[in-house]
């Protein structure tokens, strides 16, 4: 739980994510709750506040939110990065393991998730279901009490509670994987009715059911309105695919055409998400347009120099970094590994993970070395 | 730029025997700064023609031809390319930065240093150094045995196929040297990263001695070329393959039976920095030095350090050391840029500093000095647990208590080391030679020579000219 500071602003801030991503949140508007939120975070989150020290930041020095110094995500790997005591956290997520090992997964610390909450549902409704539909919602993800620790989990276990229609369920245990046949019956059934569904999981997931559809010859024409919610890279977990080819696998295996698969980027050190607008435009104006995200209102998201951590022009590809006033307990700027562009339209684009690039010349990539350090360890 | 690289693509390609009449199409490779290379689209029976000519060149005019001919047209060809003025000199410099990404000044003093290589005096001491009669290499010669009437000789492979990776200039001519050397007909297939300077080797030998030249073929083909590559493995009786671990199975497996398959694989380097090379009066030469390893390449090389293992009770701390390492990196700014490098590998070197910095803040002894953009990094870390760098100039300094502990740490990847440079070990240098030549280690040398393996060196511990022939002895 917040402290009383805290419920304070999560209350104003509530009020501002109830009005919906349509409304919007001017930059004065957003600038002033920016830095009251970098005030109340520095003086509560004594690990962020020596990070802006460091920098020579104070909150008096700040008088724009551009200036608000961002965290590296790998400074939730080493610190606690949250403004209360630990034992106030509603939940916390981590990281999935990454290249680093197992012990290297960050930990992101949720004191309010009804602020949370407050961010995503209508997010989400807007982007996956513009069209105010209810539809049974298909998660290839285990459900959130296995795997309490997941915010995408969370995330799906809300929505799905939030918003999904009656034979909304999930289709993948941890150990065994996909239920395939489950699923298969759950499909079955809602082709037979004509009921439109959302399918909901990670991108390697459906790589992983739609190799074995593609191998037993199984093809479903879900019915029309339904549409696919993805996310997430492969790290390793599934064959890699890039996610135009996947999307054409969606068409051809399950009949759900491209403007209604959405792709999610989401993070778990992150309490908003982004989704594709390419569902919205359709339903809006009629046309798809141009498949690129954008930023909630309470979210602003600028694309930096991976070279220097300034700003770039529209266009240009650098590292994202999202300043976001859902981080309320937390730290609202959040420097990501990520890279991407800016659209013109202000808008962003995602280009994957700024690691793994092969070294040009005859050395090792680090991850290539530290898996060998861990293979030879007993 | 001048016009020499610039404007229309450049052709990157000696192939002998290839009609240009029946070239059906091209591949054209942009790169930066307006250079163009162009590549023929081969069919398979194309490249099979070509391969069937090299084959027959080399029955004519390589197999018999003494090895010392074979050197001093090499090192001719070596001395054009080292001569200022010289048109292929001056294309490789303006268009390689380029195609390599490497700044200008690295160009010149990796092709320089290169060059050195494929001069008279040290293509002569590798063939002593391997055979020590290169006369075997002609005809049969005494055997080392000393056995009266016991005589050998060695022979080259007919064709040696060659597929280079990454994009150090130089790398692909010394294969394609060694090859020639043991009189073998020789085709390189190119890499994307460095596709230029073999082609530019083969022309300027094919001027310097036509004979030789028409043994030589170079070109580049888009990877998964299949049915060209299968062609290639086909004709060849040797082949030679740079790059990590993936590709080396891969053409083991599509390799027909019968065939010698060579691989270089990626590996990695560290330096080792003791009490005597900390002392007031050399450590800053120390420092120099070992910042002129890491720029070198950009660390890119297989013999780029992750990491320098400093010793602790020296007159100069570890922590320290690092400083002046950073000042000297700092220095080389300008004097030896690093090259461009892509968003995606900076984002490394970021990532790389948070979590440095994350850890500082926790609590750990770790300093970071550096620029406020990527040019280079120096990562100060007191857990002397082994740590990868993710390159283009960033570096790890890590205390050790004794040079000793070093070899220790790094064993869990010590067979995918390359080089370690020691400095300061005084009568240690043995016996830390023995720990790490054990544990997988193929060469131990100072920071000054670090980048720069003489020509001699057991390549990834191997004999280069050795490793491609195979012998006859006659017992009479």
């Amino acid at each position: 739980m917040l402290d009383v500071e805290g419920r304070k602003i999560a209350a104003e801030l509530r009020e501002v994510f109830a009005r919906g991503v349509d409304a919007p949140l001017d930059d004065a508007t957003f600038d002033a709750l920016a830095r009251r939120v970098f005030a109340y975070q520095f003086e509560r989150n004594e690990p962020y506040a020596a990070y802006c020290r460091r920098r020579g930041v104070t909150p008096e020095d700040v008088d724009h939110w551009t200036r608000i110094p961002a965290v590296p995500t790998a400074a939730f790997k080493h610190l606690t990065l949250v403004c209360g005591p630990l034992e106030e956290a509603e939940a916390v997520f981590r990281t999935s393991g990454t290249t680093l090992g197992p012990e290297q997964r960050g930990s992101h610390y949720m004191l309010d998730l009804t602020l949370y909450h407050a961010s995503l549902v209508p997010n989400f409704a807007a982007y996956v279901l513009p069209d105010g539909a209810e539809l049974p919602m298909l998660a290839l993800v285990p459900p959130a009490k296995q795997v309490p620790d997941s915010s995408l989990i969370h995330m799906i276990d809300v929505v799905m509670d939030r918003l999904g229609a009656d034979g909304s369920g999930y289709f993948v245990d941890p150990a065994a994987g996909i239920l395939e046949d489950e699923l298969d019956r759950a499909l079955v059934g809602f082709i037979e009715q004509g009921t439109p569904v959302c399918l909901i999981g990670t991108a390697f997931s459906f790589v992983h059911w739609l190799d074995r559809l593609r191998e037993r010859g199984r093809r479903y024409a879900l019915p029309p309105g339904s549409r696919l919610m993805d996310t997430g890279g492969f790290k390793g977990r599934s064959r890699e695919v890039p996610a135009e080819e996947l999307r054409a696998m969606y068409a051809e295996w399950l009949g759900i055409p491209d403007d209604h698969c959405v792709n999610e980027y989401g993070m778990t050190e992150l309490g908003s998400q982004f989704y594709d607008t390419v569902l919205r435009e359709r339903v809006k104006t009629g046309a798809a347009g141009p498949r690129h995200k954008v930023a909630p209102p309470w979210v602003r998201t600028r694309v930096v120099s991976a070279d220097t951590l300034e700003p770039l022009p529209p266009g240009e590809v650098g590292l994202l970094c999202h300043w976001d006033l859902a981080n309320l307990g937390s730290v609202l700027a959040v420097q990501t590994e990520d890279l991407g562009r800016e659209t013109d339209d202000g808008g962003f684009v995602v280009l994957g993970r700024a690691s793994g690039a092969p070294p040009r010349g005859c050395s090792i990539a680090m991850d290539l070395l530290l898996e060998a350090a861990r293979e030879a360890r007993p | 730029m001048s016009e020499a690289a610039h404007g229309s693509p450049l052709d990157a390609f000696h192939l002998p025997g290839l009609d240009p009449a029946e070239i059906e199409g091209w591949t054209v490779r942009q790169y930066g700064d307006g250079v163009a290379l162009r590549f023929p689209q081969l069919r398979p029976d194309q490249l099979t023609a070509v391969l069937r000519c090299l084959r027959e060149h080399r029955a004519r005019v390589l197999a018999d031809r003494p090895v010392a001919e074979i050197v001093a047209a090499i090192a001719a060809a070596a001395a054009r390319l080292a001569r200022e003025g010289d048109p292929r000199r001056r294309v490789a410099l303006e268009a390689l930065p380029a195609i390599t990404g490497y700044s200008p000044p690295m160009v010149r003093l990796v092709l320089d240093r290169m060059v050195e290589d494929w001069s008279e005096p040290s293509l002569l001491s590798l063939l002593r150094s391997e055979f020590r009669d290169p006369g075997v290499l002609d005809g049969f010669r005494p055997h080392p045995s000393g056995e009266v009437g016991q005589r050998t000789r060695a022979f080259g492979p007919e064709l040696a196929f060659h597929i280079f990776a990454g994009n150090v200039p130089g790398v692909a001519v010394t294969s394609i040297v060694r090859s020639l050397l043991v009189k073998a007909a020789t085709f390189g297939k190119t890499a994307s990263g460095e596709p230029l300077l073999p082609v530019l080797f083969a022309q300027t030998l094919a001027e310097v001695d036509r004979q030789l030249g028409e043994c030589l073929g170079v070109t580049y083909w888009p990877g998964g070329s299949a049915a060209l590559e299968a062609a290639a493995f086909e004709a060849a009786d040797t082949i030679v393959v740079y790059g990590g671990a993936g590709v080396a199975e891969d053409v083991r497996r599509r390799a027909p039976a019968g065939r010698r398959v060579v691989v270089h694989g990626p590996r990695f380097s560290l330096g080792l920095i003791g009490r005597a090379a900390l002392a007031a009066g050399v450590v800053d030469e120390t420092a120099a030095q070992a910042a002129r390893a890491v720029a070198v390449f950009d660390q890119q090389g297989c013999v780029s350090p992750h990491v320098y293992y400093v010793e602790q009770g020296g007159e100069t701390t570890p922590a320290r050391f690092a400083e002046r390492l950073a000042a000297h990196l700092a220095r080389l700014e300008t004097e030896l840029p690093r090259g461009a490098i892509s968003p995606a590998e900076a984002g490394e070197i970021q990532a790389a500093r948070a979590d440095a910095e994350a850890r500082a803040i926790a609590g750990a002894d770790v300093r970071i000095h550096a620029p406020r953009g990527t040019g280079f990094t120096v990562i100060y870390d007191a857990d002397p647990a082994f740590a990868p760098s993710p390159l283009n100039r960033t570096i790890r300094v890590k205390p050790v208590a004794d040079l000793a502990d070093a070899a220790e740490l790094v064993r869990p990847v010590a067979r995918l080391i390359q080089t370690v440079a020691v400095a300061g070990a005084g009568g240690r240098l043995d016996g830390l030679a023995e720990r790490l030549g054990r544990a997988g280690a193929s060469r131990i040398t100072s920071l000054a020579r670090m980048p720069w393996p003489p020509t001699t060196a057991h390549h990834d511990g191997q004999e280069p000219l050795r490793e491609l022939v195979r012998w006859t002895d006659i017992e009479e």
